[in-house]
């Protein structure tokens, strides 16, 4: 019976390995592992072994069974890979048969970028234009030009996803840690081919942080910032532009404050805090930490070749996840990103 | 940090309505910048606050500090703290010697002895003020140190003077692998880029970060060295960093503290541990390090300040602001204020830093907001309406969007890796099981349709999922390339998880059905989408069942979009999913860029068309797009449209064959057409199917 076994397994392999089509593979499955294969016709030997051997000659044949069906499997993977046969060891497939349109249902867009379009709508009619960048960044772009420089603790390979190591490789590549990357490529982008300043655009967009991830934090999440330069930019500007911006987000009532901070690439900082009913129109209106804000550092304009004493600036952002969550009472960040359709479809 | 209002309020004369109460504290400190993210009730009536400082705010680390952002605020005096300087005897040159090696790094080191001390418990008030902050009271050396850190954000060091050996200290570059054991208990070896004050010995402390547990004051010590110093900001991060441990003292000493602060600081601190010690003061201290830096002078111009604030402020108001927080003002030409920094302030170095500070003092709130503002009109961008019309076409086809994570393992990026392409990465140590830069959005899609199986969130055979990201890979030369790209992940139709051969095969018309609706939408209203069979790009596709899509509009070059079909078993398997699923992955640049479709206006037509069906039984491998092919180069006159009906297997057809059926429509733009006219037409075309596709015709 062991014998019987082990010629299945090693003439069977061998044969398998020697299938060159799905027909053929195919034809091995009926003959080995089929209802009327080898494998069960040897199997009805079992009868016949002592009871003592009966636990052995038993696993033996599973093993051998399970052997050859992980081969079939693994030659079935292989030959859908490289060609060959088509569907299932079946029929072709005729993809230049015309497409088809049929739906039970229409679909829902994600909750995030459906508000990134909102939040974009908002600003376009205040006279941004949407600019994207990279997500792959250098820290030239992340952090150099952005006034914060090489020992600063921001800098630290611990909080940043850099993709080559910042100890070998002189401009290191990583994913952006925030959106104002994008600032410093339309700046560069408006002085190299001369179409400005002015320059008025904001950059939505996904960053990534190794943060720990829990209920508020997660690794990637998204931003969006805005940036105007021209002359004579001032912060009435800035908090005009902000508290227009509140109102017509959030609604007529919607109140703006700014509190000092300090941000390496804007002086003088603020932190963006608005008064806002953030359940709703019927709900109580509240302040909300909305993000930071500030007019562009003279030297994050020098480093981007632009005359800070001819054009100021002032530029703003924030997480679009936090604004989300609170507008739609999600209570964990995590479910934005389990994408279960379920979910998708309450929002 | 903590603060405690009763010790704040110790530093501000007190005002009209008294000292402040925590309300009015918190809103002074919270407009000066400092926000207050906890208040605590003390016992006794004290409140615990523990304040947000920004990290260019060192000097705030100090109820000092915060006591003149609160004076500033609210127009109070700051009051400083008053000693009287102990009676000093002996010269210190006696019992203590100093070299400083390393000056770059260690600008000032200042070393005080004081004698005869005795190390006891220390008086209430300051176990008060200690545990109004958080700190626990240890003894009354100990706790001046901790004190003076918190009063004037002035981290310093005590050492027993009797267990230094040879009674020097020496600050220099620690040695490559030497040891020392910290006062947290923990025995250390150092690299050898950290900063040591060592005695003759061996290293007695991390400089600027921790002091060293054999020198420890204990309650048997008697004589003492005081420490009081400023290191290289870099330096201290660095060593706190490297031997994980973060202290006061370094988080102060990261943010810079000049040298010229540090000998009103150590006086306050040499009297106060005679006052409470009893100990007596040795006469001069020893002092080693770099030249002092002169004070900074900075100049500011009042009209460039009003230019940035866009309002009016007169300089007048300036320059009481700077001069509000110890900024020296001189003004004798008008257009130029000359400020000289107080040393605390390491913080303001160029004109717009004050104009910050100027800001900052007068309040945001000052700053106008008027109703009008100027514009400038954009006209809206393609690109956006482009994506939301993509946007519509898929959300009206069934798919919902997904946001994914642009990680994945490098197990799942392995089958969809594009030839001569490799995949980018991560450290480890931050994304775990999941470090690689996903060089395509469907495995993300395929976790999720899988989290969604397990979740039994919908029944096979309903999920439709779509993302647009970008997704990255270098060539082989190191040059890196993200593309945003459409991915998109539909489930084959069918019955329950059963799937014939014809679900398969309409799961690759639904797939291909949606990227003609896309094309359509975004490129050209008659279609752009063009498909042809090809080998599977990765091991993610299953040979013979997918197709490269181009984007084919009249007059232009075609362009890759990307491709479309059933995704291989080997895929199915690794995601464990209980039917087989289609997929599509677009560049989605050259999509964007056709934006907006094509349109083609004509008369419609004014006279009926006739119609053919015709079903023609051929070899299983003849596909629609021969028998299209065919009838397009045909040239049969007055063929408006070969339209594909359907296809039909049966026994009685034979095996390997099948039934394609077409519907022929004929028209004539000018009458109406005729049946004997058609008739040729239809003939021809059954004879061109008979000789070129060795087809017959279905009765």
């Amino acid at each position: 019976m062991l014998d019987a076994l082990h010629e299945i397994e090693t003439t069977g392999l061998a044969e398998l390995d020697a299938a060159e089509d799905a027909a053929a593979v195919e034809a091995w499955r009926v003959a080995y592992l089929g209802s009327k294969g080898r494998l069960k016709a040897a199997m009805g030997g079992m009868k016949d072994v002592p009871p003592a051997d009966k636990p052995a000659v038993g696993q033996r044949a599973n093993e051998v069974k399970q052997r050859l069906e992980a081969a079939f499997a693994e030659k079935q993977g292989a030959l859908g890979a490289s060609g060959g046969a088509g569907a299932k060891g079946g029929r072709a497939i005729d993809v230049t048969e015309p497409g088809l349109i049929a739906s039970g249902e229409v679909g829902r867009r994600h909750i995030i970028t459906r508000v990134r379009d909102e939040l974009v709508e908002v600003c376009a009619r205040l006279g941004f234009d949407v600019a994207t960048g990279p997500e792959l960044e250098d820290d030239e772009h992340n952090f150099v030009k952005l006034n914060i420089p090489p020992e600063h603790p921001a800098r630290d390979p611990i909080d940043n996803f850099y993709v080559d190591d910042p100890a070998k490789v002189a401009i290191p590549r990583m994913l952006r840690s925030q959106t104002s990357t994008v600032q410093i490529r339309v700046m560069e982008d408006a002085v190299k081919r001369g179409w400005g300043p002015p320059i008025k655009v904001i950059s939505p967009g996904r960053v990534y942080r190794p943060d720990t991830v829990d209920a508020t934090h997660s690794f990637m999440f998204h931003q969006l910032e805005g940036l105007y330069i021209d002359r004579g930019v001032s912060m009435v500007d800035l908090r005009t532009t902000l508290l227009q911006f509140a109102r017509a987000y959030f609604g007529a009532d919607a109140e703006i404050r700014l509190r000092p901070s300090y941000f390496p690439f804007t002086e003088p900082s603020a932190e963006l805090d608005m008064k806002i009913r953030l359940g709703g129109p019927d709900s109580e209106p509240g302040w909300v930490e909305l993000g930071g804000c500030g007019m562009v550092d003279p030297a994050v304009l020098e480093a981007c070749g632009i005359d800070p004493e001819e054009w100021t600036g002032f530029a703003w952002g924030f997480g679009i996840e936090r604004l989300v969550m609170g507008k739609y009472g999600i209570p964990d960040i995590r479910m934005l990103f389990e994408n279960d359709v379920r979910f998708l479809k309450q929002l | 940090m903590n603060i405690s209002l009763e010790w704040l309020n110790a530093h501000l004369a007190p005002g009209p309505d008294g000292a402040l109460s925590p309300d009015q504290a918190e809103e002074a400190l919270t407009h000066a910048g400092f926000p207050i993210e906890e208040r605590l009730a003390l016992p006794g009536g004290d409140v615990r606050m523990d304040v947000e400082i920004t990290s260019n705010r060192g000097d705030c680390l100090s109820h000092i500090g915060l006591a003149r952002e609160a004076a500033a605020a609210t127009g109070r005096r700051l009051v400083m703290p008053g000693w009287s300087d102990p009676k000093a005897a002996g010269a210190i040159d006696d019992h203590l010697e100093l070299v400083n090696e390393t000056p770059e790094l260690c600008p000032l080191f200042t070393a005080r002895v004081i004698r005869n001390v005795k190390v006891g418990p220390s008086p209430d008030w300051l176990v008060r003020r200690l545990e109004a902050v958080g700190q626990r009271s240890i003894n009354n050396v100990v706790d001046v140190t901790n004190f003076i850190n918190f009063e004037l954000g002035h981290p310093c060091h005590v050492f027993d003077l009797a267990k230094l050996a040879g009674r020097r200290l020496t600050i220099r570059c620690a040695e490559p692998g030497e040891k020392l054991t910290t006062l947290d208990g923990k025995a250390r070896t150092l690299r050898g880029d950290e900063l040591v004050v060592a005695d003759d010995e061996r290293a007695t402390s991390l400089a600027g970060v921790i002091g060293g547990a054999d020198s420890e004051v204990s309650q048997t010590t008697t004589d003492v060295v005081l420490e009081m110093a400023t290191w290289d900001p870099v330096t201290v991060r660095t060593a706190a960093r490297a031997h994980k441990v973060r202290t006061d003292a370094s988080y102060r000493f990261e943010r810079g503290v000049s040298p010229l602060e540090i000998d009103y600081a150590a006086t306050r601190a040499a009297a106060l541990i005679c006052e409470l010690t009893g100990g007596t003061l040795c006469q001069g201290a020893l002092s080693e390090g770099a030249p002092d830096p002169e004070p900074i002078v900075v100049t500011m111009r009042p009209a460039r300040c009003r230019q940035i604030l866009g309002y009016d402020l007169p300089d007048a108001e300036m320059i009481a602001l700077l001069r509000a927080i110890e900024v020296g003002v001189e003004h004798d030409d008008p257009s130029t204020l000359v400020c000289t920094i107080p040393a605390f302030r390491g913080d303001l170095t160029r004109e717009i830093d004050l104009i910050e500070e100027i800001c900052r003092l007068k309040g945001f709130s000052h700053i106008p907001t008027p109703e009008k503002f100027p514009l400038r009109v954009r006209a809206p961008q393609e690109e956006e309406r482009a994506m939301r019309e993509l946007a519509r076409v898929l959300t009206g086809l069934g798919f919902s969007e997904t946001v994914t994570f642009s990680f994945v393992s490098p197990k799942d990026a392995e089958a969809f890796v594009g030839e001569g392409l490799r995949v980018l990465g991560v450290d480890d140590e931050r994304r775990g099981a999941e470090p690689t830069l996903r060089p395509s959005v469907l495995p993300s899609l395929l976790a999720c349709r899988r989290k969604n199986q397990d979740a039994q969130a919908a029944a096979p055979g309903t999920v439709r999922l779509y993302e647009t990201s970008a997704v990255f890979a270098e060539t082989t030369d190191g040059r890196s390339a993200e593309r945003p790209t459409l991915a998109m992940l539909l489930d084959t139709p069918g019955e329950g998880t059963k799937r014939t051969d014809d679900d398969l095969q309409a799961g690759v018309r639904l797939i291909r059905g949606t990227v003609e609706a896309i094309g359509r939408a975004m490129a050209d209203v008659r279609g752009a989408a063009d498909f042809e069979p090809c080998d599977p790009p990765t091991t993610a596709w299953r040979a013979g069942a997918c197709a490269r899509v181009r984007l084919v509009r009249a007059g232009d070059e075609p362009l890759h979009l990307g491709t479309i079909g059933l995704l291989s078993d080997k895929i199915q398997k690794a995601y464990d999913l209980e039917i087989p699923v289609v997929a599509a992955e677009l560049d989605l640049a050259p999509l964007l860029a056709a934006f907006p479709p094509r349109s083609h206006v004509q008369p419609l037509p004014a006279f009926p068309p006739i119609e053919r069906d015709l079903s023609l039984i051929v070899d299983e491998a003849t596909r629609w797009g021969d028998v299209e092919a065919l009838i397009a180069g045909a040239g049969l006159e007055r063929l408006e449209a070969a339209a594909f009906v359907s296809v039909y297997r049966g026994k009685q057809l034979g095996e390997g064959k099948k039934s394609l059926s077409l519907r022929l429509r004929f028209r004539d733009p000018a009458r109406t057409l005729r049946h004997e006219e058609v008739d040729p037409q239809v003939e021809r075309a059954i004879d061109l199917a008979k000789t070129k596709l060795n087809a017959t015709l279905r009765a």
